[in-house]
């Protein structure tokens, strides 16, 4: 028998049923020792009853008033995914039969962008195709704007000039253009500085 | 509309990721699962039915609304005790609300409202003679309980009442582990006072 009684925190260590080579000769003095034995039951007795003691229920309309100010808040791929859901069907075969139709649709993409891709003549051809329109899209353009502005006689005389008559002519457009919307800017500032 | 889920079953970790998807059937499973533990920590700390409720209520929201922010790597319920603990001790200090009777709330004006803020602890005991017994118990150590220190209080009901360990309370209410153990032996030693003469009284 050990001759010193327990101390607290060796009491604590017995109450809560704690294990390991130090609680064996705690264990042992409290078989021999009344005292502590005594004070580890009282401890137990306090813990048991703790332990017993019950839950407490709020109100069965706690949970709707938490939730009322909770803004529930759906991220977006969270939402593209139950879209995705919403339009699979449900049975394993159709799923199947849908993965199987969109893996051939995506092959048969596939191949044929990279045929597109490794033919570099038709390529070439199609893209020089596009450049001609382009360029005859902007030609007629200015044409018909030089035409309409400057009407048909003075718009051979620019186009017999060449390329530095048309383009003086579009300077010229421009210019009187711009210096039309700073004369009118000008005046309605004039008239409202007078109306005011 | 996403297939039904069987949420009872669901580890709290899993529920969490639910409602950080946005589904309000997890958030109301969280509620459900911790409603009764944060309202009764509370409960234990202010003594007030509705304010207990209104603070348990403010838990909930401030945890609810950061969901987002939580790790998995702790435990959610150590999260709530937490905040459930910050705002009860914080009401306390600004109250200055120490101890409390377990014969009603201090604030209780009328003998309805003592009446509405008293305990009422049944045991589960079969016979009368024995959930006379208990509830006399009960009452006692609700009274014990409620006259410990508000940190002592939170220590000890987290460990027997929740059945954390010394670490988790430690974690949970960011005291050093010597600490936990010295309130938690305290309040024992306190609560072991005030009950001898109950324990006296049934030998």
């Amino acid at each position: 028998m050990n001759h010193r009684h327990l101390l607290p925190d060796e009491i604590d260590l017995l109450v809560d049923d704690e294990v390991g080579f130090g609680v064996t000769p705690l264990k042992a003095h409290i078989r021999d020792c009344a005292q502590c034995r005594a004070q580890v039951e009282d401890a137990r007795l306090v813990v048991g009853a703790l332990e017993q003691v019950p839950h407490f229920s709020p109100s069965h309309t706690f949970a709707d008033r938490v939730m009322a100010q909770v803004p529930v808040f759906v991220p977006w791929h969270v939402t593209a995914r139950d879209t995705v859901a919403r339009w699979l069907p449900q049975s394993r075969s159709a799923r199947l039969a849908v993965a199987a139709l969109a893996t051939s649709a995506a092959s048969v993409l596939t191949v044929t962008i990279l045929w597109i891709a490794t033919q570099t003549d038709v390529l070439l051809l199609a893209s020089s195709a596009a450049g001609d329109q382009i360029q005859n899209f902007v030609y007629n353009s200015g044409r018909d704007v030089l035409a309409t502005v400057f009407g048909d006689q003075m718009f051979a005389i620019i186009q017999h000039t060449g390329t530095v008559g048309i383009a003086a002519a579009l300077l010229g457009l421009a210019a009187a253009t711009g210096a039309s919307i700073a004369g009118l800017r000008a005046l309605a500032g004039v008239s409202s500085r007078r109306r005011a | 509309m996403p297939p039904a889920l069987d949420l009872l079953n669901l580890p709290d970790a899993d529920v969490v990721v639910l409602a950080q998807q946005g589904r309000d059937t997890a958030f109301r499973e969280l509620i459900r699962r911790y409603e009764r533990p944060v309202f009764s920590l509370i409960y234990r700390m202010v003594r007030d039915r509705e304010l207990a409720e209104d603070l348990a209520q403010d838990t909930f929201i401030k945890v609810l609304n950061h969901i987002d922010r939580y790790r998995p790597e702790f435990k959610l319920s150590s999260w709530l005790f937490k905040i459930a603990n910050n705002v009860a001790i914080d009401h306390l200090r600004r109250r200055q609300l120490e101890t409390v009777s377990i014969d009603g709330s201090p604030h209780a004006q009328t003998s309805d409202a003592i009446e509405a803020t008293s305990f009422d602890v049944v045991g589960q005991q079969e016979s009368a003679l024995d959930e006379l017994e208990a509830r006399e118990l009960g009452t006692a150590i609700e009274r014990a309980i409620s006259s410990l220190r508000p940190e002592y209080r939170s220590c000890i009901m987290l460990r027997h009442v929740e059945g954390r360990s010394y670490e988790e309370i430690a974690a949970t209410l960011d005291l050093p582990l010597g600490t936990v153990k010295t309130y938690i032996h305290r309040a024992r030693h306190e609560l072991r006072r005030a009950l001898e003469h109950v324990r006296e009284g049934s030998e």
